[in-house]
């Protein structure tokens, strides 16, 4: 069992078409996935048909339980269920600050799911709060993507910073180039130099027109376009995840 | 087999065609419909259903073989493999994921096929406003060979969390008439049918409910009949040679019967228990070599092992001789098998159990209860004596009669283990079992060492391939004897675990209070 998390402070980085891919190749390789859209804006739902439930905010996601597994839907893949967003989740920190061992809930929270599921992703919305912080303490794994630019690298640092500051092991984010697009040599360089880095992951993803319109097609891009380069990218992008974590 | 909670399945009423089912649900759903497939496969399992027990199914179609979960229907691996004629065991699939799984589950057992069924269909999505799949249908049609007309199904799966719309799925198949619910696996099921098989109708192992108030004579003719039926259904499996494990059964069998007829003494009358005595005994005679030789060929891959690389093509020589002489001993096997004299025992042998004794035995009329925990007892009693005299400098020959006793023991406990307590029986069994491990594997050691013993003796002098032959049975001897010197040390222990009080005084409990409250 393991729980990625995909996340970036910046927002625009391409999470949730990461999360959405790759809990859609996680499925496909036999492994139960969960794909947790922790977003407000719930694009990731969004992207898999899903609406917001009724009767469903961020208390009961924090209450867990039976509130979240009569709230799990299943998406059109086989083996891929998700969580889909509410609105209320913006508001989160506020629901999480009221709970005990505020910085654990959401570890908490997940840990009977566990047992039901072999992976579970979460999209996560960008920014630097307690719900971070939670989700920091719940991954196995926080995969970052990264676009080859000075601002990225900026919160980059504001990362591994707020990593410190909460006392969580920095070897635990994982990075990719994102939306990379191969005629700007400032990519080609900024990917140079980050390459010195440790767990950078080999595959990157090309900025793709096939990737933004999938909120025209509403599906996986590797579901809707097999053939195309974007899912080639995200299946090996897959793979090598699926090979440094050893699941 | 459990029924998969998303998954339901009804027959088709014949007066609703897959179109009307279809443009029924049109009516709330959106549908996507997959196209369409069509096939005639051959399902496959050993002939002790080890798939089947898994939960799993395997088909092929020529060489495309699936391996599915029966219930959800959901496939496992879908790969090649070699076509199916009369068998094929799992080291004949190429390697790779369908064999990895196959390997283990089935080991020595070789697949047969089962049923032939065309089956034919298609999956439809229904979706909801926003193009979202909230249940799946598949509509398939079964047909088993030789049959005349398909099993039609329609089955409902659902996607969770969209329960309020299978509700509805379900209201508009019953409100279109579909309401016979099916098994998902008819056509299967109806296919094994056709070739007078059913899921789970031969097991190795021995289970038979016995009713206590039986008379010796009802519960042992029932006991034999049971191993009966097991002989005569490893007998084509023997003669066509498909697996050694055909072969084994079957001489466990006849083991078994010769146990109980030497174990359950008037019951039977004399003259009947001599001549099948004979008759069985001539059955283990014959049936000996090729088992030995087998036994002997399984542990090839285990011997080589034991050797050092440069011996290995001096031991390959050998077992290929080995393989040669098997052949010539499978034929003399089928012949002897095939015999007239062999069918017409074992049918005058069925004749007897089924009618009644003209000049009853003494003890043809006791209740089985009484006269099981006796023997039981006895037998308890004599492995325990012997088993005290055991000890590392113990002779070969005395372990081996240990090991018989053992033997005969845990025989008389199956046979009449329905009528005791089923928790205590099987921790006594399990005690026992660790005892006859040790023993057995002591055993083949002794046995593997005599056959080389006697080998080298009759090897002919002179070639350099006799020298490297030579060369490997001495280096093999040597660390079949090193093991068996290894297991010796064991022996007190693995007795003392079976010998202690507490598992003295449970055989007495459950053997000995039934006979004294009689």
């Amino acid at each position: 069992m393991s729980v990625i998390a995909v996340y970036n402070i910046k927002g625009g980085v391409g999470k949730t078409a990461t999360s959405v891919n790759l809990a859609y190749f996680s499925a496909q390789h036999h492994g139960k996935t969960l794909l947790l859209d922790m977003d407000p804006q719930g694009s990731a739902s969004f992207y898999f048909r899903i609406r917001p439930p009724k009767k469903f905010g961020a208390k009961k996601l924090l209450k867990g339980g039976r509130h979240i597994e009569e709230n799990i839907k299943g998406t059109d893949y086989p083996g891929l269920d998700m969580l889909p967003a509410d609105f209320s989740y913006r508001n989160i920190d506020l629901a999480l600050d009221e709970c005990r061992k505020s910085h654990k809930r959401l570890s908490k929270v997940l840990a009977p799911l566990q047992e039901e599921y072999d992976r579970i992703i979460l999209d996560c919305p960008p920014n630097l709060t307690l719900l971070s912080e939670n989700i920091f303490y719940a991954a196995d794994c926080i995969l970052a993507p990264v676009i080859p630019t000075t601002l990225s690298l900026l919160s980059l640092e504001q990362l591994f910073a707020f990593l410190d500051e909460i006392g969580q092991d920095p070897d635990k984010v994982v990075l990719f180039f994102s939306m990379v697009e191969k005629r700007k040599k400032m990519h080609a360089e900024m990917m140079r130099s980050l390459r010195e880095r440790n767990r950078v992951l080999q595959t990157v993803i090309p900025y793709s027109a096939d990737i933004e319109r999938m909120g025209v097609y509403r599906q996986p891009v590797a579901a809707a376009l097999p053939a195309s380069a974007a899912a080639a990218a995200y299946e090996s992008l897959w793979h090598e995840i699926r090979d440094l974590l050893a699941i | 087999m459990t029924v998969h909670p998303g998954a339901d399945t009804w027959l088709l009423p014949d007066s609703l065609s897959v179109e009307g089912l279809l443009a029924a649900l049109a009516a709330e759903f959106g549908l996507e419909s997959a196209p369409e497939y069509g096939a005639t496969v051959v399902y496959a399992d050993s002939f002790d259903w080890r798939l089947y027990q898994q939960g799993c199914l395997l088909h092929s179609h020529g060489t495309c073989w699936t391996l599915y979960h029966g219930d959800s229907g959901e496939v496992t691996v879908q790969q090649g493999g070699p076509e199916l004629q009369a068998s094929c065991r799992a080291r004949d699939f190429p390697p790779g994921g369908l064999r990895e799984l196959l390997e283990p589950v089935l080991g020595i057992r070789c697949l047969l096929p089962l049923a032939t069924v065309h089956l034919s269909g298609r999956q439809v999505r229904l979706l909801n406003k926003d193009d979202k799949t909230v249940a799946r249908i598949v509509v398939e049609s079964q047909q088993p060979a030789g049959s005349e007309r398909p099993h039609r199904l329609v089955r409902l799966f659902g996607v969770r969390g969209y329960g309020r719309d299978q509700e509805n799925v379900r209201r508009i198949l019953a409100e279109a008439g579909v309401a016979e619910v099916a098994s998902p696996l008819i056509g299967f099921t109806e296919g094994c049918r056709a070739m007078g098989r059913s899921p789970l109708d031969y097991s190795p192992k021995f289970a038979l409910e016995l009713d206590g108030g039986e008379t010796a004579r009802e519960a042992m003719a029932r006991i034999y009949l049971t191993l009966l039926d097991t002989i005569n259904r490893n007998i084509p499996g023997v003669l066509a040679d498909y697996d050694p494990e055909f072969l084994h059964d079957l001489r466990v069998a006849v083991r078994r019967t010769r146990s109980g007829l030497s174990l359950v003494k008037q019951v039977l009358p004399g003259p009947v228990s001599d001549r099948f005595s004979r008759v069985f005994s001539r059955l283990g005679a014959f049936t000996g070599p090729t088992r030995d030789l087998d036994v002997y060929l399984l542990a090839q891959e285990s011997c080589l092992g034991r050797l050092p690389p440069s011996l290995r093509p001096g031991l390959q020589e050998f077992f290929a001789g080995m393989a040669r002489r098997r052949q010539i001993e499978q034929k003399k096997l089928v012949r002897a098998l095939r015999a007239k004299k062999t069918r017409a025992a074992l049918n005058a042998w069925q004749q007897t159990l089924k009618r009644r004794d003209r000049q009853p035995a003494p003890l043809a009329g006791m209740p089985v209860r009484d006269l099981a925990g006796r023997i039981v007892l006895k037998r308890f009693k004599r492995v325990v004596r012997d088993g005290h005299a055991l000890d590392a400098a113990t002779p070969d020959a005395e372990v081996h009669r240990l090991r018989i006793q053992c033997k005969k023991l845990r025989y008389a406990m199956e046979f009449f283990g329905s009528l005791y307590p089923r928790h205590e029986l099987q921790t006594l069994v399990r005690h026992l079992k660790q005892l006859q491990d040790i023993l057995g594997n002591f055993n083949d050691l002794s046995v593997q060492q005599e056959m080389l013993r006697l080998t080298l003796k009759t090897l002919p002098a002179g070639s350099r391939r006799t020298l490297d032959q030579a060369a490997a049975l001495g280096g093999l001897l040597q660390s079949l004897f090193q093991e068996q010197q290894e297991l010796r040390a064991h022996f007190t222990e693995a007795f003392a675990q079976f010998g202690d009080e507490e598992t003295t005084a449970l055989f007495h409990e459950l053997f000995g209070k039934r006979q004294e409250s009689a």
